[in-house]
């Protein structure tokens, strides 16, 4: 069995990592991920339905992510998919999380004498 | 269905078939959630947008991502490659400039299969490709020293030239991108593999 180093996936593509993000929160169809990705982004990021199902596609094909079965609740439509992190999805999205943190850190405390 | 859902569902045959049937019914149903939440304006324009950008993209990974249609862009670019060095050393140089922009856009096609072959560890792969970069160099050293040797007898005629050139400038630029390739496609880390 060979492990795979979540580095490995890293800088991670801004779609990718969005949707990630928008998983940690638990499983979702698509159309909650999409709304999701543009809360989390205050409106800045908004994906267009092949944007999202072509990232979906990569994410899952990547191991990162996958589809479930899911009995939907009594106001949901039963031919939603859904979508949940994988373990390695959740290691890939803390490890970018880590990177993007460290540098707006530094982005910071470079910035931060100039704008004094 | 409305009539929205139905243009986008016809539009969506501008996907590559793969992604059309694994997805078609997802696409068309977030598509009307959209039209259900944002209303018909805002949909249109999102989606819009998003045909332009996805429909190219998606067309070329599916053309990319099949290994035959690869080696007949790599087939297609050597060759294109060395009809514009054939055309240049015969002094055409507007056709072999028309060759070079066709074989560039063809590089930059083939960009996105290059990137991810590179990026992917495997030990094999970058032996083969330094392989193959070694054997090119051979070929171009090859063509290199026989055209000396038909120059120096005095004897080289213009199909000898064009051979030479098409032989040599292909190789040569095939032994650096395999060269390039092989050096920049990572070992697989040892300590990946667990019992």
């Amino acid at each position: 069995m060979t492990k795979i180093e979540p580095n490995s996936f890293l800088p991670l593509p801004q779609a990718q990592f969005h949707v990630l993000a928008a998983l940690t929160a638990g499983e979702m169809h698509g159309y909650a991920i999409m709304q999701a990705v543009e809360d989390s982004s205050a409106g800045v990021v908004r994906m267009g339905p092949a944007t999202l199902y072509g990232t979906l596609k990569r994410l899952v094909d990547f191991g990162l992510a996958e589809e479930i079965e899911r009995s939907p609740a009594p106001d949901d439509d039963q031919r939603r998919r859904y979508y949940r992190l994988t373990g390695l999805g959740e290691r890939v999205c803390a490890a970018e999380a880590d990177r993007l943190s460290h540098l707006v850190r530094r982005t910071r405390s470079n910035l931060r004498p100039r704008l004094a | 269905m409305s009539t929205h859902g139905r243009i986008y569902r016809s539009l969506l045959w501008l996907y590559p078939r793969e992604f059309r049937r694994e997805y078609g019914d997802d696409l068309v149903q977030n598509f009307n959630d959209m039209l259900a939440f944002n209303g018909v304006r805002a949909t249109w324009a999102r989606t819009s947008i998003d045909l332009i950008i996805t429909v190219p993209r998606y067309r070329l990974e599916t053309l990319m991502s099949e290994q035959k249609s690869a080696t007949t862009i790599n087939i297609a670019l050597v060759v294109l490659c060395a009809l514009a060095a054939l055309s240049l050393t015969t002094g055409i140089s507007p056709i072999s400039t028309v060759l070079f922009i066709v074989a560039l856009v063809l590089a930059f096609v083939q960009r996105g299969a290059l990137a991810r072959a590179i990026r992917t560890p495997s030990n094999n792969s970058r032996r083969k490709r330094l392989r193959v970069s070694a054997i090119l160099t051979v070929v171009t050293a090859a063509s290199l020293f026989s055209y000396f040797y038909d120059l120096n007898d005095n004897e080289i005629s213009t199909p000898s030239l064009l051979l030479h050139n098409a032989i040599g400038t292909s190789a040569m630029v095939g032994a650096v991108v395999y060269l390039l390739v092989g050096l920049f496609t990572p070992r697989e880390p040892a300590s990946s593999k667990t019992v």
